[in-house]
């Protein structure tokens, strides 16, 4: 990474901090909003990313964050940083606890697992009355959306400078070569599990946090909305359109996609998943390498580059 | 008597899952392509069966054939104008553009079927017979039936014929795919054609069981993934046979834990599937 | 330089006293709803029946704040069934939409959590989607609703069934695992414990999941007089289909909380549906006396006119979250959120849907009118009295015509 991004993106974040000073409460709900799902999409790109475990259960983590917080709050009314913690240890926990048995799966068998963890934990966590069953449970209500706004802010540049080091780091080296040749990684001398279950773990973290937050600041959850499967399809689709295995890629893919999405919703309204919809499948299309690649490739510019694209992948 | 007619249910029912879940079973296998618009593709049967059903009067086992060609061709154009453009790139890629033209499918089919729930509801939609003491819903039983034969003719395609040697060959290399002579950019798209037809009967029957909306799809996308995992991708009765253990299971579940542990247990076993015998589960055909 | 600052100053304040000035003469009223996604099918009776009674109130002339005469004006965003969008619009509603006051989404899903925004923002809303009792139970001041409480949904059902000949004395009692439908779970329950009848079978299923071989071969087995079952829509559909193909007969009766009162699930059902019983909190009656629309059955004549099919309680119950925000900002003389809550919190008015009168906590009380569809008709069958004979009991499924 050469200092002039790094530079530009510290400016960024400065200026972001400001901007409860500025936004209007709509546009406050849009960026924390963005903020959090940032956020996932960069904890996705620690594993998915970097290690080329392409994990549809991240779900999993968001959801038990999200839990952590609401049974700290709503049963035992602990303050909300207990939440958070509670949110940790159980995503952690969760995490190290899966990742052994299912980190042995590769490619295609590890995310189908994911997947299939994500549905039955959201269907446990509906049959626990200390969760509020399939019910739901309802935080305290507060009116503190610079707070919020704040810390998922502030979680999202802890995030990217995770994934910063991990880019630059032996530790981020070593995912690489396992996201290339796993058993030539592991010859080259790199305990691969523990490679890898590392990299689960930050991933599940940053996560669960996200969930806490989301949690305290829409005050009601449910499993439903906790443990979410579109949400494992938006981080993947967000940190791939942007460019996974980047530091910044993911970053501007979900801003980019949360941006089209929310206008979408909020002004053409009906029509709006129709549209999305549409402009994932053109995505795919025309960029199949992400954003990133698009403007960093030494590739062929304009509209050469989208025909260079569907020459290399079509049949 | 109660275990027995439970037993009874799950088999019918997991006959009908294995259904749905073969032409993605296929589609997988073969084009390497997850796809999540494959309960959007369900629904679209359905609502073929039900339009030529309430509209024209066609009784629904007449019209399903109708409804299977149907899908056969949207299958076939979807495949050989899109599809076929990103087939090369990352599986993740394909599953995103599934993922992308699932909400476009169920947006266009709230335009044009409304919201409405619809039932496909012939005369003979409830009868059933009684065999020692146990009740066996007649269009059920012919829904398990149906998918037995499908499931067949898809074997002796795969197996049998010179199109199905070419499809498997292309499962595994495109270049040798060539010297049977077969454009791959065609056989891509029968396959896929092949994989929504099977869709578009499931459909069918699912209307004619249960009901339909534009909705329905993503459920039984889910439900069709775990059992084309559970069931392998590599032989068509396995699939079946993937159902009918998935359908056991979750009567089973309903009986002893309750209902709402079904979804527990049917994703707890993929799961379990996979850690233990991962290499069974995706061997490709 | 000076001058033509003043100049500019001056121009600035003329845009906000005119654009002040057209402000004032409408009163903004907002709601997300579900208008494509899995619970579309409900959610166009709130956007219909809402927009439906904007129009006839704008019609008559408006509202009347003090002297002045205000327009009603309507914006309606589509949450496409997601809760979390719903949450955002809302919020955009409040706080960039600038409307005056909220009416609800459907399901009580999306009023508990839509209903923090209103809370939170202080603005008012009045619901007609939601009725289960968690939404009122949070100390909340700036919420009401217009459906009756969901414990209480199988009062008159089981007050009914005791008074009819023979009296069923074995229930199963089957629900969904959501808000709504354990709400209502809990409330038959004790209901039935009061009544002195035997819950034989008490089974919660997966909201949405529409499998149901299992539940009833255990019913059937256990063989019990009556079925009192609660859920969505479409689960009730598969739900009467798989006891017909199961043959699965309780000996006198069963009933659904929804489902049954929409001309949709009767279309969707055909024949099946006969003998089903059902409850309602509206039916489109002449004696529910009106002031926009006369009274119920006109409205419902004008409603399915329009839009081409019939209106149920839903449709009713969003309706009266419109009169009541008239009644409330007319008594309040003021557009003032608060001297609107309160003046909501002491309404007494007659409705084309029911007597509006909020409870301390926020939610209206009404009894539930029990149906029952005959030979393809709905009919109501009792509220305290028989209205209706009642087909009773229902015929096994092998031995209808």
């Amino acid at each position: 990474m050469r200092p002039l991004p790094l530079a530009i993106a510290a400016v960024v974040v400065v200026l972001l901090v400001f901007v409860p000073w500025l936004a209007s409460d709509v546009m406050m709900q849009f960026a924390i909003d963005a903020l959090l799902l940032a956020v996932l999409a960069q904890a996705w790109n620690i594993l998915g990313g970097f290690t080329g475990y392409v994990s549809f259960g991240n779900s999993v983590f968001y959801g038990l964050g999200t839990y952590g917080a609401a049974i700290a709050m709503a049963q035992f009314h602990l303050p909300f940083w207990v939440g958070i913690l509670l949110g940790i240890v159980l995503a952690v926990l969760c995490a190290l606890l899966i990742g052994i048995p299912i980190l042995r799966l590769r490619g295609p068998y590890f995310a189908i697992a994911t997947l299939g963890l994500a549905a039955a934990m959201g269907a446990i966590v509906s049959n626990l009355p200390i969760a509020g069953s399939n019910i739901g449970l309802v935080l305290p209500l507060i009116r503190a959306d610079t707070m919020f706004y704040e810390l998922s802010l502030g979680l999202l540049v802890l995030c990217t400078l995770t994934v910063l080091w991990v880019s630059k780091s032996r530790f981020g080296m070593g995912l690489v070569a396992i996201r290339e040749d796993e058993d030539a990684a592991g010859t080259m001398g790199i305990n691969t599990t523990v490679f890898k279950i590392v990299a689960l773990v930050l991933s599940a973290l940053f996560t669960a946090v996200a969930g806490s937050i989301h949690a305290y600041w829409i005050s009601f959850i449910d499993p439903a909305s906790a443990f979410d499967p579109t949400l494992n399809v938006r981080m993947v689709i967000m940190a791939v359109f942007g460019g996974p295995g980047t530091v910044f890629g993911p970053l501007v893919g979900s801003f980019i996609l949360s941006a089209i999405y929310e206008y979408l919703a909020s002004s053409i309204s009906t029509a709006a998943a129709l549209l999305f919809g549409i402009v994932i499948v053109l995505a795919v299309i025309f960029m199949p390498r992400g954003l990133a690649n698009m403007i960093g490739g030494v590739r062929a510019r304009g509209p050469r580059y989208f025909l260079q694209n569907i020459r290399e992948n079509r049949l | 008597m109660l275990l027995a007619q439970i037993l009874t249910n799950g088999v019918l029912l997991g006959g009908l899952y294995g259904l749905m879940a073969l032409g993605m079973a296929l589609v997988w296998g073969v084009l390497n392509i997850v796809n999540l618009a494959h309960g959007a593709m369900i629904m679209l049967g359905g609502y073929a069966v039900y339009y030529l059903f309430a509209g024209l009067g066609v009784d629904p086992f007449l019209a399903l054939p109708i409804a299977t060609l149907g899908m056969f061709v949207f299958g076939y154009l979807l495949q050989r104008f899109v599809l076929n453009l990103v087939v090369r790139s990352a599986m993740l890629n394909t599953l995103l553009i599934t993922f992308g033209l699932n909400v476009v499918i169920t947006y266009l089919a709230q335009l044009a079927f409304s919201a409405d729930f619809r039932t496909i509801n012939p005369g003979y939609a409830g009868s059933n017979i009684a065999v020692f003491g146990i009740t066996v819903p007649l269009v059920n039983f012919a829904a398990f039936a149906i998918a037995i034969v499908l499931a067949g003719a898809i074997w002796l395609l795969l197996n049998k014929m010179p199109l199905g040697r070419a499809i498997r060959a292309t499962s595994q290399n495109l270049i040798a795919a060539r010297l049977y002579g077969v454009n791959p950019r065609q056989l891509y798209a029968v396959t896929f054609g092949i994989g929504a037809a099977l869709a578009g009967a499931a459909g069918g029957l699912y209307g004619t069981i249960a009901h339909l909306t534009p909705y329905i799809g993503a459920s039984l996308t889910a439900k069709s993934f775990v059992i084309a995992i559970i069931g392998g991708l590599s032989n068509p009765f396995g699939v079946i046979l993937g159902g009918i253990f998935v359908g056991v299971a979750e009567s089973l579940t309903a009986l002893y834990f309750g209902p709402t542990y079904s979804d527990v247990i049917s994703f707890g076993l993929l799961v379990v599937v996979l850690i233990v015998r991962p290499a069974r589960a995706l061997r490709t055909a | 330089m000076r001058h033509s600052m003043t100049a500019l100053g001056a121009l600035a304040l003329l845009a906000a006293s005119t654009s002040l000035a057209s402000a004032e003469d409408t009163i903004k009223l907002g709601a997300s709803v579900q208008l494509t996604g899995p619970s579309a099918n409900t959610g166009r009776y709130y956007r219909d029946a809402y927009q439906m009674m904007v129009d006839k109130i704008n019609a008559a002339g408006g509202v009347k704040v003090g002297d002045k005469s205000y327009k009603l004006q309507l914006d309606i965003l589509d949450n496409q069934s997601d809760v979390n969008l719903s949450v955002r619009q809302y919020v955009q509603l409040v706080s960039s939409d600038k409307v005056n006051f909220l009416l609800g989404p459907f399901a009580s899903n999306f009023a508990l959590n839509d209903s923090s925004v209103a809370e939170k923002y202080q603005v008012p809303m009045v619901q007609g989607g939601g009725a289960s009792t968690e939404i009122y139970t949070r100390g909340y001041k700036y919420i009401f609703g217009t459906l009756p409480p969901a414990d209480d949904y199988y009062a008159s059902t089981i007050d009914m069934l005791q008074k009819l000949d023979p009296a069923p004395k074995t229930v199963a009692l089957v629900a969904a695992d959501d808000s709504f439908d354990v709400s209502v779970a809990k409330g038959t329950r004790k209901l039935l414990k009061e009544a002195g009848m035997t819950v034989a079978i008490d089974q919660a299923f997966r909201d949405g999941a529409g499998e149901f071989a299992s539940i009833l071969s255990q019913i059937k087995s256990a063989g019990v007089d009556a079925i009192l079952w609660s859920g969505h829509e479409t689960d009730a559909l598969n739900f009467i289909r798989q006891m017909k193909s199961l043959n699965v007969d309780p000996k006198t009766f069963y009933s659904f909380t929804v489902g049954v009162p929409t001309a949709d699930f009767r279309s969707a059902l055909g024949g099946d549906a006969n003998y089903a019983f059902g409850m309602t909190s509206w039916l489109p009656d002449e004696s529910l006396k009106d002031k926009w629309y006369g009274d119920a059955s006109q409205f419902a004549k004008a409603y399915s006119d329009k839009y081409g099919y019939q209106p149920d309680y839903h449709a009713a119950s969003g309706a009266a979250d419109l009169e009541t925000f008239v009644y409330a900002i007319e008594k309040a003389g003021s557009l003032d959120p608060k001297a609107v809550r309160d003046a909501i919190a002491k309404s007494d008015f007659d409705s084309l849907y029911a007597h509006i009168k909020y409870g301390e906590n926020g939610q209206i009380v009404l009894p539930q009118i029990v149906v029952q569809i005959q030979d393809g008709k709905l009919v109501p069958v009792y509220t305290d009295k028989i209205l209706n004979k009642p087909q009773y009991p229902i015929p096994a499924w092998g031995k209808r015509g």
